[in-house]
């Protein structure tokens, strides 16, 4: 008996060993040969969309998808080449490794020409030599971290020039325009800065932390889990002579309630949040500020949007709409360059060169990605000319205004 | 470094002062009341099946989600149809049946069939559960916050209502109708609890299949009627607790159930896992170590606090403060 199954493991070892030599020896040039072999155009191209599309961050994720998709039907109905999607679920909060396995996936997915994601900066950074070796150059629409695509000093630029890409301006940008907003046109002398502990929240929080301090603001500072709904003894610990608490978070919902749970504590400061905040149908607290895209709210593009989704405008995945329409537009060229074939290299060197007017990108600017660095923060791969935010103030109707 | 921290709370107590520990003390309370009213669902199906029910966290959010509902389904809380009394009784009373039910139907289909298997079999049956459930309601919800806006619950044109209206004020700081709403049904809740269990034949009946199942059933007791009681009785505190969370904190999601669940079971091992008395006692505890950390050490840290505790109780003693030691028969 026991001989017997001596010799039932060790066959099964044997077939384990043949097995995995098989799949490592054959995945190796997939992913080669995905980098830079030839793909036939057809009708349909594929797109790879990486975004947590379950766990904590789903929040996130979903008005990303819900983007892309809007972009994918937009793109379809105007163009004869179609776009398709394959999705990966890289689940953001803390498990990078499931990033990586989406982006071996993609990697050796032939079909994939372009990838719209990730979703995180840590993710981004981690996966940067998968999809390097792949040929591809994701386009994210949420990565916000300057060291992605600016090295600045003692921290090194992240990713290879022309093998990253955002349609979203870097933290560097906004919490620049964030701090002169406060120290300039508010005037104000003591911020709370309370950051939610996620990579996009604290990024910010440094950089406007840093620019306040050295125009001379005190600056406190103080943290909040994201899955974390109860604020108020966050708020009792605020000193009393705070002014202004920014709260770069990525959910609305999350700073609406922090208004609320502020307002009933009796506290009067003001509160500002970040582009994550920025929802009108959902962060109301009149008198408050966010940073967000110069979106014109009249465009049909987003009214059409709201409608499909029950009035909300998802704003946080809006720049996720125009990195699929940057890589549908990239891919549309390169194919027509390669007369029907094309690879995933021609259509990376396509992106760096893509040019999306204010109307199609939806972000209030043209898109057009850097190839050198500009301003203090900029390098290649994020979006030059007036890619920036707005400053809006929230009204009693909860309308926001831009004032800044 | 620790220092440097030492100073750092010294001062945060210095400037909060008394009306900041006060505050403090309130915030907790609140919160430990919320955290003991979930915790009695995991030490009583503890007790009676020595199951740590990962469910339960879900079941709390479920109960959040159906209070949410009936509010909308009255309005909302900026224009409620009908007057705000009978609107939170109704919502207290459709969270805490559907709950319960929920529970129900959980015991029925996911841990009785296991209940003779490998002790291991309904822990994960359990952990599975609540994967399924946070996944179903995140694929109904499409993953999005819902707003039970409570404060705005009978204001006028969005302001405040009378949820936050002070019932007294300790050196400034108010303790609002909604806080106070929270910590006496907590209490009140918990009393009926207390009744049913040591002062009811069903309460009787339970602590004998708590005790010993097979003699329990020996003596005539309907088991499975008993442990399917203490689900729905369990299950029922969670949906109240739903409720509670939803008028005083607001924001409901499908993932609410995860930190709040270990929270509330980090309570139950602190009070003693399988004791009613201990759930009570370690939700409040849990509830005042968070504030207290948040507000003097800083909001950071507070997770840190709540689970060290549990990880210094289950090491130093893990029966909790007031568990006991099994007698194991030989």
């Amino acid at each position: 008996m026991l001989k017997k199954v001596g010799v039932v493991a060790v066959l099964a070892a044997l077939c384990s060993v043949v097995v995995a030599t098989t799949a490592w020896g054959s995945a190796k040039p997939r992913t080669l040969a995905a980098a830079t072999g030839s793909v036939k155009c057809g009708k349909k191209v594929t797109i790879g969309v990486a975004y947590p599309e379950t766990g904590p961050a789903a929040t996130l994720g979903t008005p990303q998808w819900d983007w892309a998709n809007f972009a994918k039907s937009s793109w379809n109905k105007s163009h004869k080449l179609k776009i398709a999607f394959t999705r990966g679920d890289t689940v953001l909060a803390g498990n990078n490794p499931q990033a990586v396995q989406v982006a071996h996936a993609f990697a050796s997915n032939g079909k994939i020409l372009a990838v719209t994601g990730p979703a995180g900066s840590q993710e981004m950074e981690d996966t940067a030599s998968v999809w390097k070796k792949a040929g591809i150059g994701p386009v994210s629409g949420s990565e916000t971290r300057v060291a992605l695509t600016r090295a600045l000093s003692g921290t090194p630029r992240e990713t290879t020039p022309g093998y990253f890409f955002r349609t979203v301006p870097n933290d560097g940008q906004q919490g620049d325009n964030v701090a002169t907003f406060i120290h300039s046109v508010l005037k104000k002398k003591n911020v709370r800065i309370i950051d939610d502990e996620e990579a996009y929240s604290q990024g910010l929080s440094l950089q406007v932390k840093n620019d306040l301090q050295a125009d001379g603001v005190t600056v406190t500072t103080d943290h909040i889990s994201q899955q974390n709904p109860d604020y108020n003894s966050v708020i009792t610990a605020i000193p009393s002579s705070t002014q202004l608490v920014y709260i770069p978070w990525q959910v609305p919902a999350m700073a609406q309630q922090f208004f609320s749970q502020l307002r009933a504590n009796g506290d009067k400061q003001l509160v500002m949040g970040s582009d994550g905040t920025d929802d009108p149908s959902t962060f109301k607290g009149a008198g408050s500020y966010v940073s967000g895209f110069p979106v014109d709210t009249s465009s049909s593009a987003l009214k059409s949007f709201q409608k499909a989704h029950n009035g909300d405008p998802e704003t946080f995945g809006l720049p996720t709409y125009t990195s699929v329409m940057v890589n549908a537009t990239a891919i549309n060229k390169a194919c027509k360059a390669g007369h029907g074939k094309t690879t995933r290299t021609a259509v990376r060197k396509a992106v760096a060169k893509v040019k999306l007017s204010k109307s199609v990108s939806l972000l209030g600017f043209p898109v057009q990605f850097l190839k050198g660095n500009a301003g203090k923060f900029q390098g290649p791969g994020d979006m030059g000319g007036k890619s920036s935010f707005g400053i809006y103030q929230i009204q009693k109707n909860g309308a926001y205004k831009r004032v800044g | 470094m620790h220092h440097l921290l030492t100073f750092n709370i010294i001062d945060q107590i210095r400037s909060l002062g008394w009306p900041g520990a006060f505050s403090l003390l309130r915030n907790g309370l609140v919160l430990g009341s919320l955290y003991a009213l979930i915790a009695l669902g995991y030490t009583m199906v503890y007790g009676i099946l020595k199951l740590l029910n990962f469910a339960h966290g879900d079941i709390y959010m479920v109960g959040a989600f159906i209070g949410y509902g009936v509010l909308v389904a009255f309005g909302g809380a900026l224009s409620p149809t009908i007057p705000i009394v009978p609107l939170i009784i109704l919502m207290f009373a459709v969270s805490m049946a559907g709950s319960g039910f929920l529970g129900v139907a959980v015991e029925r289909v996911a841990y009785r069939p296991l209940r003779n298997g490998p002790k291991i079999a309904p822990l994960i049956s359990a952990l599975g559960v609540a994967f399924f459930l946070e996944s179903s309601v995140q694929l109904l919800t499409n993953s999005a916050h819902y707003l039970y806006n409570g404060y705005q619950l009978g204001g006028k044109n969005g302001n405040f209502g009378p949820l936050l209206n002070p019932v007294f004020t300790v050196d400034g700081i108010p303790v609002t109708v909604v806080q106070t709403l929270v910590i006496l049904t907590a209490i009140a809740l918990m009393g009926v609890l207390v009744y049913l269990v040591y002062r009811t034949k069903f309460g009787k009946a339970m602590r004998a299949v708590a005790f010993d199942r097979e003699a329990a059933a020996m003596m005539g007791i309907d088991t499975d009627r008993i442990i399917s009681m203490t689900f729905f009785i369990g299950s029922v505190l969670a949906g109240a607790a739903g409720v509670m969370y939803g008028l005083y904190l607001g924001d409901t999601y499908f993932f609410l159930g995860f930190l709040f669940g270990l929270k509330a079971f980090t309570a139950a091992v602190v009070g003693g896992i399988g004791s009613i008395p201990g759930a009570m006692l370690g939700g409040i505890l849990i509830g005042l170590a968070e504030s207290f950390s948040t507000g003097y050490v800083g909001g950071q840290w507070s997770e840190l606090v709540v689970f060290g505790l549990l990880i210094g109780f289950l090491i130093v003693r893990p029966t909790g403060l007031l568990g006991s030691h099994a007698i194991q028969k030989v």
